[in-house]
């Protein structure tokens, strides 16, 4: 067997119902990873090794006595620290809620359990999932394990770098302005936004109602479809929970891409926000490869990503002013800078902005609905750049905002970024493939069509 | 947004406690709201409805 810390979840979890790989194994071998890594990383904000201990050696006897959970049976996860798991604290990497104990899981983490899934604990994120990367912060921020002196990407970084770092093979992560995407580009995994509604918020602390998606984080397609299969469907609980059930993506991932119609959104890169030649050279690159596939793939026109950006601002910064006007009222100065400012912004638009914000919105979403009665997925950049030094913070300014996820954000379609190719200095550059509402099987088919032509799936970062 | 506005808004919302220590944070604050909502093109169409609609017995 492989080295075990870059099984993927679905290896793993063949292996352990095969009885060929012990849990408990895997994940002894995994915190002694993390031991080694952690310290370079700052991935954790509370690893529970104890308890995953534990859960893995009752794996390991429900495993010798035929009983398995589900498909991720004895797989270890990471869990964003915004994210609620019963008994340990959910910080939002901050410390506003330094002794903020969680009661209950969150239903996505009740059905990772359920599906078998191991809790190894709570990961870094910006704070409160948008002030990052920080350094004034109660915990330090995770760091890129390409190249440990860069951005991992945010906010949900812990999970990127993690993942990415092979300290765990899935993570969950949040995603409001492209924050599961950003980290899954700027780390060269799999990472995806699922149709707004379709994993439910409950026991996740929100940013922005309407903005806000959590989803699956992970090294490879395949295991990307596995995770959503186990946390996607209706949450009666949820009020921005879809009707839909979670679909059977895992399935259908090898059908050819042959006929599939690729609407090409090269304006996002090569006018709204012009990219680094490299990465325009991997889009193209992606492009060719997909159509030496059988695909179809034709130029897409959209809104620019100047206004989808301004329309996604209003309503993300009045939507988490409603929720942290209190704090920021009382403790302003228990926030980190980055924080303070983003999160006070909301205090200065009027009714009138946030409403206009939500009617272009509509119109917005009227507009990508028309584009996906001409093809069946789109194809566009996420970063412009490859992952900046994350002690710049001119830098991170900068690129943070040259990037092509907010569309997706306020449109709620499906959208995966992964891994296209390296860069001249051996940091990761991504592409972006987004999907009908609810179809993220034809997402996911694309992406894996790509994953197996490039090989992105065996590429890991050398430093660690 | 001058400065004056930006104080007057910032007590209205209850941030004198932010305005007082955090002052340059409080402007940065108002600079950003006035630049992005400025970016956003105005539905022009009278009849154009705001996202999410009103759904009745769409409820827990």
């Amino acid at each position: 067997m492989s080295e075990l810390h870059w099984l993927s979840a679905a290896q793993a979890a063949r292996a352990i119902a095969a009885k060929e790989l012990s849990p408990v194994a895997l994940m002894q071998a995994l915190l002694d990873r993390i031991a080694r890594l952690d310290p370079k990383l700052n991935v954790f904000i509370r690893l529970d090794a104890e308890a995953a201990l534990a859960a893995a050696m009752a794996a390991e006897t429900e495993a010798a006595a035929g009983r398995l959970r589900g498909p991720l049976h004895g797989v270890p996860v990471g869990i964003k620290d915004i994210i609620d798991v019963a008994g340990l604290p959910t910080t939002a990497h901050s410390k506003i809620l330094e002794d903020n104990i969680a009661a209950a899981d969150a239903v996505c983490v009740q059905k990772l359990r359920g599906a078998g899934a191991i809790v190894l604990g709570k990961v870094a994120t910006h704070e409160f999932a948008i002030g990052g990367p920080s350094f004034d912060l109660p915990w330090p921020p995770a760091r890129n394990p390409w190249n440990t002196d860069h951005h991992p990407g945010g906010s949900s970084s812990g999970s990127g770098a993690g993942v990415a770092g092979g300290l765990f093979p899935l993570a969950l992560g949040t995603d409001t302005g492209g924050s599961v995407r950003n980290p899954a580009s700027c780390c060269g995994i799999v990472g995806l936004k699922p149709t707004y509604g379709l994993v439910s918020r409950r026991g996740v602390l929100p940013l922005s109602f309407t903005l806000d998606h959590i989803g699956p984080m992970t090294r490879s397609v395949a295991d990307n479809a596995l995770m959503l299969e186990a946390i996607g469907g209706h949450d009666p609980l949820d009020p921005g929970s879809a009707a839909s059930a979670a679909g059977r993506y895992a399935a259908a991932l090898d059908r050819s891409v042959r006929g599939l119609r690729v609407g090409f959104v090269r304006h996002f890169h090569e006018v709204d926000v012009p990219a680094e030649p490299e990465v325009t050279a991997a889009l193209a690159h992606v492009a060719r490869t997909l159509q030496m596939e059988g695909a179809e793939v034709r130029g897409i026109r959209l809104p620019t990503l100047g206004e989808f950006a301004a329309v996604n601002r209003v309503i993300l910064q009045s939507e988490a002013w409603a929720i942290h006007a209190p704090w920021l009222r009382e403790r302003p100065g228990d926030y980190g800078q980055l924080s303070r400012r983003r999160l006070m912004a909301g205090a200065f638009f009027g009714a009138g902005d946030y409403v206009q914000a939500q009617r272009r919105r509509l119109q917005m979403i009227a507009e990508i609905e028309a584009a996906f009665r001409e093809v069946d997925v789109l194809l566009c950049a996420s970063s412009m750049d490859p992952p900046c030094r994350i002690d710049r913070p001119a830098d991170i300014d900068r690129t943070y905002a040259r990037q092509a996820r907010t569309p997706f954000n306020v449109s709620g379609h499906p959208a995966l970024a992964m891994l296209a190719g390296l860069s001249v200095d051996g940091l990761p550059i991504s592409v972006q493939f987004v999907g009908r509402y609810f179809e993220e099987a034809t997402v996911f088919q694309v992406a894996r069509a790509w994953e197996q032509a490039a090989g992105t799936d065996k590429k890991h970062p050398p430093v660690v | 947004m001058d400065k004056a506005t930006i104080e007057l808004l910032a007590r209205r919302a209850g941030l004198a406690k932010a305005l007082a220590e955090f002052p340059e944070d409080v402007a940065a604050a108002a600079k950003q709201a006035a630049d992005v909502a400025s970016r956003i093109e105005q539905p022009t169409e009278p009849t154009a409805e705001p996202w999410p609609p009103m759904r009745a017995g769409r409820g827990l």
